[in-house]
């Protein structure tokens, strides 16, 4: 009766590691092989000219010394933000709560540069907001943002929202009785978080510091702006530089800084992975989510900082780009007759590629988000629990191409595709393709973290349950694991979308006419010296994201702690 | 016939044999209880039987096919068989209703059929009513009683019981045993049962099988492990027995001898292989030892402590001229013992553990619908 | 060696001989792929206009900075593919680069009668088609108006300047490499504006923010751009230092490799035509072909000085330059 030792379990699973295993080979293997190719053999011919010089240069090292600071500090503040944001949020009573999640997690969609442009107009001579109230500091003076440390406070700010999102689906799974034991015994809530909830939230909060240090790593946007003017350069600011300069070298040389970058990288992922290996954080009661603690007197006191901070790290900024958007040229200001909407005109009427633009940049992102997620699921299975060794290797692979600049990526992706694919003969370069398989390369790991520290936190008899149930691999992935990861899955799709949404660095060397994304239009304004219409289009972005946003708090029920701005 | 066979397995992990060889067979119908202390490898066991690790040496053998040998193995979606975990498992985001339907679903069974089955299922654990609640609702005896509805919806011929009553109160405790065994007389399933607790396996089981650090230390049914256990560990596991040393003096044809105990002469039971021995062990049960008068034949003794246990008091005391052995044993209320007080110890009985320490297997097991009579075994001259 | 601009005067009243555009021989049809580093705005405009005029010609157009334009290109280069018809870019250095690895395929029928001598590559691989000019450029309210480079420098605008970056915009590696060139300015001229603490910043569109938005209120930039900003209503001057202004001409040329070279032809026709003139002139730019006329903010009767480029030298001094630059103005 008993079948040949159930074959075909084992193919359906081999079947789909190797699937698995073809996928990241592809998206992030691929792509590097290439890359690194060509930094030891430029043209085909074997050279390490560009090694030695670039590896021999003060630069280089002035430049990743400045990388290494600016990423952890970036990434202290952001956890020091994130971390208590989500404790108050998930843990104590504070009214209002999805209102101030839904606006603290704004920051994240808008994009990097905006961001710092924001930022550095709000502190400038030029603010019109502060020219308004009359604060305006005197023209000329130095702005205090053009320093590392102005780079750590924004990449600190921006990214916050990161930790905030992984750490708050992983308390959502934190049991009452954990929490009464230690009530019970007597420790008061302070003890509590750091005895006991702290070390239990140890898996996503792992995920979102490596997540958060990656960032902060590969991002280009913020120190192109800030560091740039007083020459303070971080690896991909210093990888634009030497792609700006003439001559035959210049891959070479950007291939080689670009494995320094990843070198980095994969330094900050062992840490990772050595912090969570031998710990055991299952939580496998199925009781309530918790109670929150009781502020009490200090409840007020609590929201209004909260709120103060919502306002200074979303607000303002915002408000900014508003009152840049509604002048007619920089500079001019704002009153009442000088207000207009022609640049509002001129971007949704005469402009055609930003409309365009929007229609890509959405589908592509939540293309990208949803096959991320999909591929995720299972190949987190087996990076946690089956422990398959190959993918092990393949997934410190594939956090490169998300630590590499933007414009690395890019770089490798034409490299690799400027040719006819072999077999199907079907060209991916200069169509939308090639961008999304641009955002699904650099994207895999934010939709992966979150999902592997949700596997942390399964209890896996749940699993063994549905086997003894007689449920194959796939359908075990589908039917049980999924729904029980989805809080952590949906936090990585929307990680994956904001951040695809406005993403600039890798789509500017990918786009092509009718191909463009919404960052490179509003980069190209921007370029060009017309900072009204950069200003009207980002305004439009967040505008429609926020829309977005609010829109799923019309639909249906969804699971709980699937959206986080949903209670 | 045998359901479950268990062919002399071995499972390491690393330097650490977490089996040693057990080999056990468990018959169509059957209750096995495994019983053994926490670290003694039941629980390895039951994931080898279920199939969720592979094993080192040896095979297991469920109904009529090999599921587990050293050249193949046969994952568990296919072993057709039941679990209940110790967590009880039950899917958070299913209700009732969807988490009993889960194994029908998987197998291809639509409703109505499938709605007829799982309504059934939760009339057989008494939780009609109950489908459209969602887990987190439940008590812990509902959801004890969900996962054993899931676990048997299927139909499977053999259900694994890891430790189920071990997260429930002692008076759920007992409903629930009742529960379990009126459900084996009805369905007859071959039920394999993993405990520490002994009072549990005694009072479900038709058999026990005793473990202890990745070996079988004997099988047997509860009344024989309690009377005949094989070995000292048995011996003091089961039931607190009391293990002392003596001498084997001499030996009759049916089951009995002579034991010379601290100097007492005590009439025991044996194994009909035991020989006059000088370095022999037997075991002493709480229910074999009585306070006598100064005048009758025993053994001197100091009490140590009475504790009230309800009704009785249990009474340690230190033997005398023995090297400090420590016994125990019932004294019905009111006793007047203080600490301290010397006392004269009667044996009226007692067992002599099996030297060699082997296996006492039965090898004709009483068949699953006649069982020992309920209750502990009292004592029985 | 090609020398550029060599002492060319213009006069805002000069007319050189009119060159007829040639009639079309057979329409040029199919696809052209435009790599560009023009403003948006401007490359939509170009594209457009040269469209109507070869109406069998699709236009693909890449946009993006000359950094990224020149990655993209180096990509393609290396993987053995390029994609590109014919380039449109800032600066001649760039293009001498690519001359020099052949990239580049000459047309010797191309109209240039009427531009200035000096505009376009003697081996005719590549022609400019406008003027940019670099100067000062003051925010309204600024206190001081400098009239030269020299006064630019004083220390009284200590921390108020800001300037495009040479290591990211090729335009202002021209500049750096045409200025320092010269005896009147050289390295002393930059070393007293990093004295004066002047901010490089990533392209002449944050030089514009910078002035415009009184961040700083002095800045050297491109002209179009503060015109344009000027016209909008933005509070900013542009002034042509009394030394001279450095320039850059924008040049167009074909590929070795291009798909479409009869296409190729036709945009760069286009580019220098008359009415290709006239388009630049429209966006607010001094054309190459100084008979077409000048951009309505240069008042009449003015005489641009321009500073002459040696481009030859300025690209072997190039990485010389942009090592002491970012030496200089490194931390």
């Amino acid at each position: 009766m008993a079948d040949t030792a159930g074959w075909r379990e084992r193919a359906e699973e081999t079947a789909l590691l190797w699937v698995l295993v073809a996928i990241v080979a592809i998206l992030s293997l691929l792509p590097l092989a290439r890359l690194l190719f060509e930094g030891v053999a430029p043209g085909g011919r074997f050279s390490t000219a560009a090694l030695s010089s670039v590896l021999s240069s003060a630069t280089t090292w002035t430049a990743a010394q400045h990388s290494l600071v600016t990423a952890c500090g970036g990434t202290a503040l952001a956890v020091l933000i994130g971390a208590t944001v989500a404790v108050l949020v998930g843990l104590t009573d504070i009214r209002g709560r999805n209102a101030f999640v839904f606006c603290f997690v704004l920051p994240l969609m808008i994009a990097p540069q905006v961001v710092a442009l924001a930022w550095l107009q709000l502190f400038g001579p030029s603010s019109t907001l502060l020219k308004m109230i009359g604060l305006a500091p005197a023209m000329g003076s130095r702005n205090p943002l053009y320093s590392a440390e102005g780079i750590v406070l924004l990449l600190g700010v921006q990214y916050a929202p990161l930790v905030f999102l992984t750490l708050r689906a992983g308390l959502r799974t934190l049991p009452q009785e954990l929490l009464e034991a230690g009530l019970a015994a007597g420790a008061k809530p302070l003890t509590i978080l750091r005895t006991i909830i702290l070390p239990l939230m140890t898996p996503p909060l792992v995920a979102g510091i490596a997540l958060c240090f990656v960032s902060c790593l590969g991002n280009f946007g913020i120190p192109a702006f800030l560091g740039i003017p007083g020459n303070y350069l971080v690896l991909p600011t210093l990888i634009y530089q030497r792609l700006a300069g003439l001559g035959p070298s210049v891959l070479s040389e950007v291939a080689v800084l670009s494995c320094l970058i990843g070198f980095i990288a994969v330094l900050g992922i062992f840490l990772q992975d050595l912090m969570l290996r031998r710990r055991d954080f299952r939580i496998t009661t199925t009781s309530n989510a918790m109670r929150p603690f009781e502020l009490a007197r200090w409840r007020p006191a609590v929201e209004i900082a909260l709120w103060i901070l919502t306002i200074v790290v979303l607000v303002l900024p915002l408000v900014a780009l508003l009152l840049s958007s509604l002048v007619p040229a920089a500079g001019v200001p704002l009153t009442v007759k000088s207000a207009t909407w022609s640049n509002y005109d001129y971007v949704l009427f005469d402009h055609a590629a930003a409309k365009r633009a929007f229609i890509n940049s959405f589908s592509l992102s939540a293309t990208a988000a949803i096959v991320i997620v999909l591929v995720a699921v299972p190949l987190a299975y087996f990076l946690v629990w089956r422990r398959s060794r190959l993918l092990r290797v393949l997934n410190l692979v594939a956090e490169m191409p998300y630590a590499l600049p933007g414009v690395v990526l890019a770089i490798a992706a034409i490299l690799v595709f400027l040719k006819p694919l072999p077999v199907f003969g079907l060209t991916l370069y200069n169509t939308v393709w090639i961008i999304l398989f641009g955002y699904l390369a650099r994207f895999l790991v934010l939709g992966l973290r979150p999902v592997i520290g949700g596997y942390y936190q399964l209890d896996r008899t749940l699993e063994e349950a549905a086997q003894i149930a007689g449920a194959r691999l796939l359908r075990r992935l589908a039917t049980i694991i999924l729904p029980l990861v989805a809080p952590m899955a949906t936090a990585g799709a929307l990680l994956v979308f904001l951040t695809a949404f406005n993403e600039l660095t890798v789509s500017a060397l990918l786009w092509s006419s009718g191909a463009e994304t919404l960052g490179v239009v509003v980069f190209s304004f921007q370029q060009g010296g017309d900072s009204t219409y950069a200003a009207a289009l980002a305004m439009l972005t967040v505008a429609v994201t926020i829309a977005l946003m609010l829109s799923t708090l019309l639909t249906g029920k969804p699971a709980r702690g699937v959206l986080p701005w949903r209670g | 016939m045998a359901r479950l066979i268990v062919d002399r397995v071995t499972k390491t992990f690393g330097a650490f044999r977490a089996l040693d060889e057990v080999s056990l067979d468990v018959s169509d119908g059957e209750f096995m209880a495994i019983l053994g202390p926490s670290g003694c490898g039941k629980t390895t066991l039951l994931r080898q039987i279920a199939g969720f690790d592979k094993l080192d040496g040896g095979r297991i053998v469920i109904g009529e096919a090999v599921v587990s040998s050293v050249t193949q193995h046969v994952p568990p979606e296919r072993r057709r068989i039941g679990i209940v975990f110790q967590s009880y498992a039950l899917w958070p985001h299913m209700t009732v209703a969807e988490n009993v339907a889960y194994g029908l679903t998987v197998a291809g069974v639509r409703d109505p059929e499938r709605a007829r089955r799982v309504e059934a299922a939760l009339a057989l654990v008494e939780l009609r009513g109950y489908a459209e609640r969602r887990p987190s609702m439940l008590s812990g005896g509902q959801r004890q009683r969900v996962a054993l509805a899931r676990c048997l919806v299927t139909e499977p011929s053999l259900v694994l019981l890891d430790e189920p009553l071990a997260n429930l109160d002692v008076h759920l405790r007992a409903s629930m045993e009742e529960e379990f065994s009126r459900f084996h007389a009805r369905t007859g399933t071959t039920m394999v049962y993993i405990t520490h607790d002994q009072a549990e396996a005694m009072a479900l089981a038709d058999r026990i099988a005793v473990m202890d650090s990745g070996r079988l230390l004997q099988v047997a049914t509860p009344s024989q492990l309690y009377r005949e256990p094989a070995d000292a560990t048995v011996a003091a596991f089961i039931g607190e027995g009391i293990v002392v040393p003596a001498e084997v003096v001499d030996v009759d044809r049916n089951g009995r001898c002579r034991v010379d105990l601290f100097g007492l002469s005590v009439s025991m039971r044996c194994a009909p292989a035991q020989r006059p021995a000088r370095k022999a062990r037997a075991c002493l049960r709480a229910g074999n030892l009585a306070i006598v008068g100064a005048d009758a034949s025993g053994i001197d003794a100091r009490v140590v402590r009475a504790v009230y246990q309800g009704g009785h008091f249990r009474v340690e005391a230190q033997l005398d001229h023995a090297d400090g052995v420590l016994v125990h044993m019932a004294v019905a209320e009111p006793c007047q013992l203080a600490p301290g007080s010397a006392i004269r110890i009667g044996i009226d009985d007692g067992w002599v553990l099996p030297e060699i320490g082997k296996v006492v297997d039965s090898i004709a097991p009483e068949s699953a619908d006649s069982r020992r009579p309920g209750g502990v075994a009292g004592a029985d001259g | 060696m090609n020398y550029l601009l060599r002492g060319v005067w213009l006069a805002a009243a000069l007319v050189s001989m009119l060159a007829p555009l040639s009639a079309q021989a057979q329409a040029p049809k199919g696809k052209l792929v435009l790599y560009t580093s023009q403003p948006e705005r401007d490359a939509t405009q170009t594209t457009t206009a040269f469209k109507q005029a070869y109406p069998g010609v699709e236009v693909e157009v890449f946009r993006s900075g000359t950094t990224e334009v020149m990655g993209k290109l180096a990509a393609e280069f290396a993987a053995g593919a390029p994609k590109a018809d014919v380039l449109l870019i800032a600066d001649a250095a760039s293009m001498e680069a690519l001359k020099k690895d052949g990239r580049l395929l000459a047309y010797p029928e191309a109209k240039v009668a009427g531009l200035a001598a000096g505009t376009y590559d003697a081996d005719r691989t590549y022609f400019g088609s406008k003027l940019i000019t670099t100067g000062i450029a003051v925010n309204t309210a600024a206190k001081n108006r400098p009239a030269s480079w020299a006064d630019l420098a004083k220390p009284e605008n200590k921390g108020q300047i800001a300037m495009p970056s040479p290591l990211y915009s090729g335009a202002a590696a021209i500049m750096l490499g045409t200025m320092t060139a010269r005896p009147d300015l050289g390295w002393t001229f930059f070393e007293k504006l990093k004295a004066d603490e002047a901010v490089a910043v990533r392209g002449n569109g944050a030089v514009l923010t910078a002035v415009a938005s009184g961040e700083k209120p002095y800045g050297v930039l491109v002209d179009f751009m503060a015109f344009n900003a000027k016209a909008k209503g933005s509070p900013i001057d542009f002034i042509f230092p009394a030394e001279g202004v450095p320039a850059v001409t924008e040049p167009v040329a074909m590929l070795k490799t291009a798909q479409n070279p009869a296409a190729a032809r036709a945009f760069i026709d286009f580019i220098l035509s008359d009415e290709g003139q006239k388009l630049a002139l429209s966006m607010g730019y001094i054309p190459a072909r100084a008979s077409v006329g000048t951009p309505s903010w240069l008042p009449p009767g003015t005489v641009i000085k321009l500073m002459p480029t040696d481009i030859g030298n300025v690209v072997q001094n190039n990485s010389a330059n942009l090592k002491r630059f970012s030496e200089l103005f490194g931390n």
